[in-house]
């Protein structure tokens, strides 16, 4: 596989590229990345299978992901038959580059639509890192509202830091401060706005370890937690009864060899370490998710995913797509 | 007032939190008074009590939230107090000082494992069991537990920021209990495998509200809503008198160099860190408190503080009284 591929594979497993929208696209620049260089439809086929298998793996539960992925093999699937490699390649520039400009649009609208919530002199609590979540709260500045952002850390991994640098240098106040103090600072706090990795069909939201502590510290204090997302994150795999996948990480990504030595432990010797990288927040502690179609409740997933893909649903689950259209001759 | 260098050492370990842990700190500080009393150069009994009340405060003044810190320090001076009022000499006065010193010590230590033989009681064979940051009392229990021959398991959290759960995990593999480690953003995530959570305490209010390590009342929020047992390790040393006459317990904030290196803050000019060492865990997320004296719900807190406290409730009370009486 090619080295770019690699590169994404490692970014996208391990939590560089946390944000999920930020993942699916990498992806499939990656794999246009690598069309280029192929110089069959044996090998292109390969390519995609290999390299598409590998990165469902690395990112199990992120459901746009998978559902660009579909939306690729599906733009491609007949070229793919013909054997026309030159159309495989145009074909899948043109789905990346409207995927691209889709993904643009929907983060935009769902973005316009959470400023709409968010009044001046609002106290935000947010966590991890969200495209989206960020897209808003810069639009809420650009209004003129007065906009205070709680960010907590979010270990492992600390995107909390990349989402304050990002806000403070847009001249947006931060508060930034350790998990275990949400509860705590709950109280200052007017509304949670969040991102997803993924939304199943119960209206259940998969997203960085720790939002399910802070959905749940909100709705103990009666804050209303808005969850941002495009209806390409809802899970479609879900409504069969396919359960979204949590993926844990290696102990090296939480403990530091240092911080061990300091008090007398290796990585290895008695002790384990469980390093998560998602938790699902149940529907019940979520108001509204709020999709490009518009704001929702959570347990309206389900009516969403009808308009999107038919009643009785009709989609092809992506693994089953990519080993038929991907299939060696 | 002359407080010995021997003693400024030992302030200054509580406050940068060399010494740290509410049963720690409060040995730490009845140590501090008895090595002052060892080390007092000479002078008349007024003047004794004089220094050893400023060593209090050198030893008080280090951290604000702790509880059994002023305890331990009123535990020996109430003692010295009253044998300076019944005309005690200097002599007299050191050796109170020295001998009330050691029994608060040995009494810390005695009530510690007497926790641990009380609350194991509560642990049944086959528990998973959760702990936040690194309690004595907490591990008291799970130590004790675990010799019972109870096959148990721990999840420790990490303790953010000062990653208190490691020394926790390293105390329990030590001990031979299994132990995993997690970040404290997966207490959630995990708490449906938890069977019980044990943690520790730096005070307990007169309502049975219990401040303890940042993070403690989002834990017990979790386990509330998971239905598992939330204990309480605290030895009645813990309780706080003058919450009794309405006092809030203070939470400190900490410097954000804890949290972030100084360079991030350099390179965000609009975060601000705030960095609590402490929250309040309200008493109907706690099953119970387990103290030396026997196990009581939180709402009987108050009992722990007259009892063990009538003394010291009723001079706060005149203190509260005549300064009401001085306002008007």
């Amino acid at each position: 596989m090619d080295a770019s591929c690699r590169e994404v594979l490692e970014a996208i497993r391990y939590g560089r590229i946390q944000s999920a929208t930020k993942a699916a696209l990498s992806v499939l620049e990656a794999a246009l990345f690598c069309l280029r260089r192929v110089s069959s439809v044996n090998e292109a086929k390969a390519t995609l299978r290999d390299f598409f298998s590998e990165a469902l793996e690395a990112r199990p539960a992120n459901a746009l992901l998978m559902n660009v992925i579909r939306g690729a093999i599906l733009a491609v699937r007949g070229r793919l038959a013909e054997g026309d490699l030159e159309g495989v390649r145009r074909a899948f520039e043109r789905y990346y580059r409207d995927t691209v400009k889709l993904v643009k649009e929907v983060n935009e609208t769902i973005a316009r639509m959470a400023v709409n919530r968010i009044e001046s002199g609002d106290c935000v609590m947010t966590y991890s890192y969200s495209t989206i979540v960020l897209k808003a709260l810069k639009l809420a500045k650009d209004e003129g509202k007065e906009v205070e952002v709680y960010v907590p850390e979010s270990r492992p991994g600390l995107e909390g830091l990349r989402m304050a640098k990002e806000l403070s240098d847009y001249g947006i106040r931060v508060t930034l401060f350790v998990d275990s103090a949400i509860r705590y600072l709950m109280k200052e706090v007017d509304k949670v706005m969040i991102g997803a990795e993924a939304i199943a069909a119960n209206g259940a939201v998969v997203n960085k370890v720790g939002t399910s502590l802070v959905a749940l510290a909100a709705s103990e204090a009666r804050v209303n937690v808005f969850v941002l997302a495009p209806t390409m994150k809802f899970s479609p795999e879900t409504i069969y009864g396919e359960l979204v996948e949590l993926l844990e990480r290696k102990p090296e990504s939480l403990v530091s060899e240092d911080k061990l030595k300091e008090v007398g432990l290796r990585l290895g010797e008695g002790f384990g370490v469980k390093v998560p990288m998602f938790d699902v927040t149940p529907p019940e502690y979520i108001d509204a998710i709020i999709t490009e179609k518009g704001l929702i409740a959570p347990q309206a997933v389900t009516f969403m995913l009808r308009e999107i893909y038919g009643w009785p649903f009709q989609f092809a689950p992506v693994r089953e797509l990519l080993g038929e259209a991907c299939e060696s001759p | 007032m002359r407080v010995p260098e021997e003693v400024l050492r030992i302030a200054d370990d509580i406050r940068c939190m060399r010494i740290r842990g509410a049963s720690r700190i409060a040995q730490a500080a009845a140590r501090g008074l008895k090595l002052a009393a060892q080390l007092y150069p000479g002078g008349d009994r007024e003047d004794y009590v004089k220094y050893l009340q400023g060593v209090r405060e050198a030893l008080r003044s280090t951290r604000p939230t702790a509880v059994s810190l002023p305890n331990a320090l009123s535990y020996v001076m109430s003692r010295v107090m009253k044998a300076y009022d019944s005309g005690a000499d200097l002599r007299e006065l050191i050796d109170v000082t020295v001998k009330s010193a050691d029994e608060f010590i040995g009494y810390s230590r005695t009530a510690t494992k007497r926790i641990g033989e009380i609350g194991a009681g509560r642990v049944v064979d086959g528990d998973i069991i959760l702990t936040h940051c690194n309690s004595s009392a907490a591990l008291s229990i799970i130590t004790r537990a675990h010799e019972e021959g109870k096959e148990i398991e721990v999840f420790a959290t990490e303790t953010r920021p000062r990653y208190q759960g490691y020394i926790t995990v390293k105390t329990l593999r030590d001990r031979g209990v299994p132990v995993t480690l997690i970040p404290d953003s997966a207490v959630r995530l995990v708490m449906k495998r938890v069977d019980r959570v044990f943690v520790g305490a730096d005070a307990v209010a007169a309502n049975g509200a219990v401040v303890n390590k940042i993070g403690t009342s989002l834990i017990a929020l979790a386990a509330k809503e998971a239905r598992v047992n939330f204990f309480v390790a605290a030895e009645t040393y813990k309780f706080s008198p003058t919450t009794v006459v309405g006092e809030l317990i203070e939470i400190e904030e900490r410097s954000p160099l804890e949290v972030v290196p100084e360079e991030f803050l350099r390179s965000c000019r609009n975060v601000r860190v705030r960095n609590p060492a402490f929250d309040v865990t309200p008493p109907e997320y706690i099953d119970a408190i387990i103290t030396e004296r026997g196990v009581i719900p939180p709402q009987a807190a108050i009992l722990v503080l007259k009892e063990e406290y009538g003394w010291a409730l009723k001079d706060y009370m005149l203190k509260a009284t005549a300064e009401i009486e001085e306002a008007l």
